[in-house]
């Protein structure tokens, strides 16, 4: 029972850290990362769906459903997840060990505090 | 450039073939461009979804960003999911030349302002691994409609343990269109040449691998692994007279044998920035009259060395260099039998570099050298004062290119590129005057910068 309450202790602390690290993204700089890193592939602008889904309102959005967006894998419209600031995180970290079979071909951005700023980014598009 | 490696008739006339050698071995384009400008294909971004500037530096085709090295790496097959798509775009090209001086063959004014070129393109995803980029132009001066560019490409990708790989097949004309890096002939500075830039009578010579664009078929195999090493090679031959004369090609003469092209580059893709560094090898021996009994051919060993870099940011400011060297082996066995050359053996040396610097994807500014040596050679050169053809300069270009943004009005159908460029030798063919050919076909002195050139362009596709 102890070590279960400790396990529990270490998981809220983790998660705590965790959606710290993204809550204190700055999204201007986030601006900057989603134009080096994802804006090849994907778009700001509601609506707009590039080789991937718009990512205005990727904030909540259950994963596959962009409505005008025809090139999910079954994955990822099977996947279950709602995107939200720490699942984002862990995604743009290592996308295949979240949805192992997905399409995206992006190899994942190493830098903590860059994921934080543009999860920050994304969070401000309306 | 509408270049020079203009359409050749074969004759077995003895004053005509030396002439024919001549012009096969002199007359290939100076920059090194194939037989049509650079490309803008809208078609790409409507089949993907992307902005012109995803795939391309300045939001206008050719020089590609990491993202449209993949795109062609892939086969041209990437889309948004969305079918339907039709895989067509058109371009054309408009230019008011002056030059130093009208050329003394009477070719053309002082100034002249005309249409460059109309082209066609069926470009874009065939199946989910096959896609095109194809090209058919109508250029100034001419009435009939050629294929200047075609790049049937089979692409997959495969998983080899923890390495990733895109491996692929090219059904090509032109041994560097394959090629997805910026520096080498098809696909370097300039993107836009004027036809009056050059004299058309006398001109420096190119490696061989730079002069057959549309001259010869090929089937290339490539792969890309873990996005970094880039392997290539095929074999080439040269059409039959009359499937050129049906595609409107360049008759260059016809290989004996197969042509060997081979290719390898390392490449980094740092998202911020990117490099690459890569080896070119190609050798063919060529005969230029397809008539010839004597078997005896010209044979070219080229190998280069090029590299690339961008800096790509926020794409706010972006920093571009691409550089490219290339030697060739020349062992003229067919023309020097012919009392065409001085030498039996020769070689020539092209150096090549180009950097720009580019504002909100829409400001353009570059700067280029070229440099083209070779052996002295009085009867194969013999435009030139002291038989050397060196030819080098320089040239400037200012551009303005408005849309292929991703918000930009009429995206991604309306494209358009505006822009001054001046092309200005310091040596042509050997130092700075040369023998011109006059009207009447006889030599006169010509000076190098008489063919400095100042153009205005306007660029657009659809």
């Amino acid at each position: 029972m102890k070590k279960q309450s400790l396990l529990l202790a270490a998981l809220a602390l983790s998660a705590l850290i965790s959606q710290h690290a993204v809550a204190a993204g700055d999204a201007k700089k986030g601006a900057d990362v989603f134009a080096e890193e994802c804006g090849d592939c994907h778009s700001a602008i509601p609506g707009k769906s590039k080789k991937g889904p718009t990512l205005t309102g990727v904030i909540g959005r259950k994963a596959g459903t962009v409505a005008n967006f025809a090139g999910y894998s079954d994955t990822m419209k099977e996947s279950g997840i709602v995107w939200s600031a720490d699942k984002i995180d862990a995604y743009i970290t290592h996308p295949k060990k979240v949805v192992p079979a997905g399409k995206m071909k992006y190899d994942g951005l190493e830098d903590a505090a860059a994921r934080a700023d543009v999860i920050a980014y994304l969070s401000s598009l309306k | 450039m509408l270049n020079s490696t203009s359409k050749r008739a074969v004759t077995s006339s003895p004053a005509k073939l030396l002439q024919l050698v001549q012009k096969t071995l002199c007359a290939a384009a100076l920059f090194g461009l194939s037989a049509s400008l650079a490309h803008a294909v809208p078609s790409y971004a409507r089949q993907t979804g992307s902005d012109c500037a995803s795939c391309h530096v300045g939001s206008y085709g050719p020089q590609l960003t990491p993202y449209g090295v993949k795109f062609k790496l892939g086969g041209y097959t990437d889309s948004d999911g969305q079918d339907g798509k039709i895989p067509l775009s058109a371009m054309t090209s408009f230019g008011v030349t002056q030059t130093g001086k009208a050329p003394a063959d009477g070719s053309a004014h002082k100034t002249n302002s005309t249409s460059m070129e109309t082209s066609l393109f069926v470009a874009g995803r065939l199946t989910d691994n096959i896609g095109i980029f194809s090209q058919a132009t109508t250029a100034y001066n001419e009435r009939t409609v050629s294929l200047d560019l075609l790049d049937l490409r089979y692409a997959r990708s495969l998983k080899l343990g923890d390495n990733e790989a895109t491996i692929g097949l090219s059904l090509n004309n032109n041994p560097t269109l394959g090629d997805p890096f910026n520096a080498l002939s098809q696909w370097r500075f300039p993107y836009i040449a004027s036809k009056f830039g050059q004299d058309n009578g006398v001109g420096a010579p190119s490696p061989l691998v730079e002069s057959l664009a549309a001259a010869v078929y090929g089937l290339n195999a490539y792969t890309f692994i873990n996005n970094s090493f880039y392997a290539e090679g095929g074999l080439y031959n040269t059409p039959s007279r009359r499937d050129l004369v049906g595609v409107n090609g360049s008759d260059m003469g016809k290989f004996k044998g197969l042509g060997y092209y081979g290719r390898v580059a390392y490449f980094k893709d740092l998202k911020r920035q990117n490099f690459s560094v890569g080896l070119l090898g190609f050798n063919a021996s060529l005969q230029p009259d397809r008539q010839d009994q004597s078997g005896l051919a010209d044979k070219y060993t080229d190998l280069g060395i090029d590299a690339s870099y961008q800096f790509l940011g926020n794409r706010e400011h972006i920093f571009t260099v691409n550089t490219s060297y290339i030697k060739e082996w020349q062992t003229l066995n067919f023309t020097n039998s012919g009392l065409g050359s001085d030498n039996l053996k020769n070689s020539i040396k092209q150096f090549r570099l180009a950097g720009s610097y580019t504002y909100n994807q829409t400001w353009g500014l570059t700067t280029a050298f070229f440099d083209t040596r070779g052996t002295t050679d009085a009867t194969l050169y013999s435009g030139s004062l002291n038989g050397s053809p060196t030819t080098t300069g320089y040239i400037l270009q200012a551009d303005w290119t408005p849309l292929g943004k991703e918000s930009s009005w009429g995206a991604p159908f309306a494209n358009v590129r505006l822009g001054v460029q001046y092309t200005g030798y310091t040596k042509y063919m050997g130092g700075s005057t040369y023998n011109s050919l006059d009207v009447n076909g006889g030599s006169v002195l010509r000076n190098a910068k008489d063919n400095n050139t100042l153009m205005l362009f306007l660029w657009t596709s659809i």
